[in-house]
């Protein structure tokens, strides 16, 4: 009883932590807008995932994560990716740890990089059709079939990137009491059965964490999630719904290709697309881009007409506003 | 000093003179560039009598045979190598990681141009031709204490000068692609650079690692800061004439890198100061003129701004797209991971993407200059352009009619005005000029 409480209090003073880093960081933000929106980024990134986390231990309803999650988006667009999920910042913080270690990154060749861009669209449609197939043919035997009809179970696919590292049912991965999880963890063990569990999370931990290591950002590429963000997005209504977009202007840009470089994601419509809206459903809006530009208000984050957050000389220490 | 070595040799060009004719020539030609750049400067004095006196050092600076020639000696002594360079697409960043001396050769001096007509053609850029003359005639302090010379194939003649220079000096050849936007591109440039990379370090000794290159960046990174804050003050009214911003700017290719920032962050300083007192250097309503084209190199070469700024009605220099000018530190490496991987590809992206050089050809019709020249041209308010352009510079020549026809859009005049390394057709210039920025004015008026 004691140590339960002592958990909960725990639990709370590092929200708390969380949130107040939170605020600090948005402060610091309206003072100097225009630096460090990567920092900013990380702390909303872990304030977004410390909440995830009490959203898991309070409420069963996982449903209405979802769908407020797909309400977001659909005025955010894929916000969510770059900002507020907590497998995103597993594998930003793999990527500050090579960095800190100074090992180069490898970039996908162009090509398999589109191809994957497509490729998700298809995996998405597998995802949702499979189970409908599978049903008709052989009810609930097959594991792999379990797995993949994730959208039936209490934790869908959808909803795997948001499941936190310590969750309050009980898991397969077990430390001092803890039950440990990892996105896509309780699926993969649901599925893959009792005995393999652990074999097979711990597979897709590495691959996973490996694969972001040399690539940034690998697993978002494809990730069912944010791909059913572009979903919605492809379709005529939606499309200019989303409030956040980004700009380019034509004449400023100079095409001198760091935008293409520091894109996590590696899209390259922001160096190729002559100007206007340039937002893709392969953009997370992480802003990298327009915080390396090194032109003045060349490229531009606008929140339905008006600009939130522009590019500019960062030679120059910015001025306390 | 070296110079012309006599009988016949296996030289390919022959670029050969005798000693006696080079020392004569060189003697002669040096006093007169001499008392060319004291004249100049006095000039540039009398136009913008209350100036800073952060342009002093600029001036000393300006002085090809002093100080810094010796500067450059002493280091030399002291073991450091001296790189020249003929264009703007060679990685200063490369160089200064190897502790080696950056200076760009490309010469400006009109007399050592009858030279180099022994070898080339008179068609030929008066550029390339008069490079030819200085290093027969050993005439440039910098291009005779360079040990080895980057020259990057850009326009036609850039491509055979390196192969008459190398008859003397190491030549090392760096070859840009003609096309930008493609993987294949980028993958060859990069290959390029790391051979050119090798070459460095086989001259200098000093193995580029990435905490020299990224010390590298970041100087380079300041210089770019105390440039882009020069290009930044002449948006407003003029509070410097724009032929002291083009020495500025162009003193920064033979200068020490660190001591040319700090000595324009003081320039800037002080220009900011003006700018609130509202000291301007000439009258806010004077024509804004900006210089598109050929690059104007000092000392020689310095006819086409002077008689811009000295014409009645006087003109201002506000802006200029030479590859010796604005264009020069504009760009900064933007390096998203300090690891050497991240960190080469950065330079080589910045040398090569952000270029508005006419060597460059695309199916959108060198978009990019086009929107250099146009974001500039709004930026900076300009009332005209001044296309100039060297008998023989093919591709800036050829180019004239596409940006002819954007500017027209966007209603800026724009004039072609041709010329050579020769003193004969000032006053004809001149009176081309004075038409032009009476145009401008009546303009202004209308």
């Amino acid at each position: 009883m004691l140590l339960e409480v002592v958990s909960e209090a725990l639990k709370l003073i590092i929200f708390a932590g969380l949130a107040l880093a939170g605020i600090l960081a948005i402060l610091i933000w309206r003072k100097d807008r225009k630096t460090k929106v990567s920092c900013l980024r990380f702390f909303v990134q872990a304030v977004a995932t410390t909440a995830f986390f009490f959203i898991f231990s309070y409420t069963a309803q996982l449903l209405i994560i979802l769908v407020v999650i797909f309400a977001l988006s659909i005025f955010l667009g894929r916000f969510f990716c770059g900002w507020l999920c907590p497998f995103g910042l597993y594998l930003d913080l793999v990527t500050a740890v090579r960095k800190a270690l100074k090992i180069r990154y490898w970039n996908l060749p162009d090509k398999v990089n589109k191809f994957l861009n497509k490729l998700r669209y298809v995996l998405l449609l597998f995802f949702i059709a499979l189970p409908f197939i599978l049903e008709r043919i052989e009810p609930w035997q097959w594991s792999l079939a379990k797995f993949l009809m994730g959208p039936f179970k209490p934790i869908s696919v959808l909803l795997g990137p948001v499941e936190p590292l310590v969750v309050p049912w009980e898991s397969s991965l077990k430390l001092y009491g803890m039950n440990l999880s990892y996105p896509y963890a309780s699926i993969i063990a649901f599925y893959s059965g009792e005995n393999l569990a652990i074999i097979t999370i711990s597979i897709f931990i590495g691959l996973t964490l490996a694969s972001s290591f040399a690539v940034r950002r690998f697993w978002c590429r494809f990730c069912p999630t944010g791909v059913s963000f572009a979903v919605l997005n492809r379709f005529k209504i939606f499309q200019r719904i989303p409030l956040l977009r980004l700009n380019k202007v034509e004449e400023k840009c100079t095409k001198c290709g760091i935008c293409k470089r520091v894109c996590p994601a590696q899209v390259t419509d922001v160096y190729e697309e002559k100007g206007g809206d340039i937002t893709t459903s392969m953009c997370m809006l992480c802003l990298r881009c327009i915080e390396m530009c090194p032109y003045e208000d060349c490229l531009k984050l606008n929140m339905a007409g008006k600009t939130l957050f522009r590019s500019r000389n960062w030679l120059e220490p910015s001025k306390i506003e | 000093m070296r110079c012309g070595t006599t009988g016949s040799s296996n030289k390919k060009y022959g670029i050969e003179i005798s000693q006696k004719e080079a020392e004569e020539l060189r003697n002669a030609i040096r006093a007169t560039s001499i008392k060319v750049m004291e004249e100049y400067i006095e000039r540039m004095k009398k136009t913008w009598p209350n100036r800073p006196e952060a342009m002093q050092y600029f001036y000393d600076v300006a002085k090809f045979f002093g100080t810094r020639e010796r500067e450059i000696q002493k280091a030399k002594e002291e073991g450091r190598k001296v790189i020249g360079y003929t264009c703007m697409f060679t990685p200063i960043e490369l160089i200064l990681a190897a502790d080696a001396i950056p200076v760009r050769v490309s010469s400006g001096f009109y007399d050592p141009v009858k030279l180099g007509n022994r070898i080339v053609p008179v068609e030929v850029c008066p550029v390339v031709r008069s490079t030819i003359g200085v290093e027969m005639i050993g005439l440039s302090p910098y291009l005779e204490l360079s040990d080895a010379l980057i020259t990057p194939l850009t326009c036609d003649g850039m491509t055979k000068l390196s192969e008459i220079l190398s008859d003397r000096k190491p030549v090392w050849i760096l070859h840009p692609p003609r096309l930008k936007d493609s993987d294949q591109s980028m993958f060859f440039w990069i290959e390029e650079l790391r051979t050119l990379k090798a070459k460095i370090e086989r001259l200098t000794g000093t193995r580029i690692i990435a905490k020299k290159l990224k010390a590298a960046i970041e100087v380079m990174h300041k210089a770019t800061r105390a440039f882009r804050r020069l290009q930044e003050i002449r948006k407003g009214a003029p509070v410097i004439m724009g032929r002291d911003a083009m020495l500025v700017n162009q003193t920064s290719m033979w200068d020490d890198i660190e001591r040319w920032t700090r000595k324009t962050e003081e320039l800037c300083n002080e220009l900011e100061k003006r700018i609130q007192e509202k000291a301007w250097a000439c009258p806010p309503e004077t024509p804004r003129v900006m210089i598109a084209g050929s690059p104007t190199i000092w000392p020689d070469n310095w006819k086409l701004p002077n008689i811009i700024e000295e014409a009645s009605p006087q003109g201002v220099i506000v802006a200029d797209e030479l590859c010796s000018g604005d264009r020069f530190l504009f760009d900064p490496v933007g390096v998203d991971e300090w690891t050497m991987n991240d960190m080469f590809k950065a330079v080589a992206e910045r040398y090569l993407l952000p270029s508005t050089c006419p060597c460059f050809t695309s199916e959108d019709g060198n978009k990019d200059r086009v929107n250099w020249l146009t974001a500039r041209i709004k930026e900076r308010q300009v009332d005209g352009v001044i296309y100039h352009v060297f008998r023989g510079c093919m591709l800036y020549a050829m180019e004239y009619m596409r940006i002819k026809r954007v500017l027209e859009k966007i209603n800026v005049p724009v004039y072609y005005l041709d010329t050579d390394y020769t003193r004969e057709d000032v006053g004809q210039i001149k009176t081309r000029v004075e038409a032009f920025l009476e145009m401008l004015k009546s303009r202004a008026e209308f």
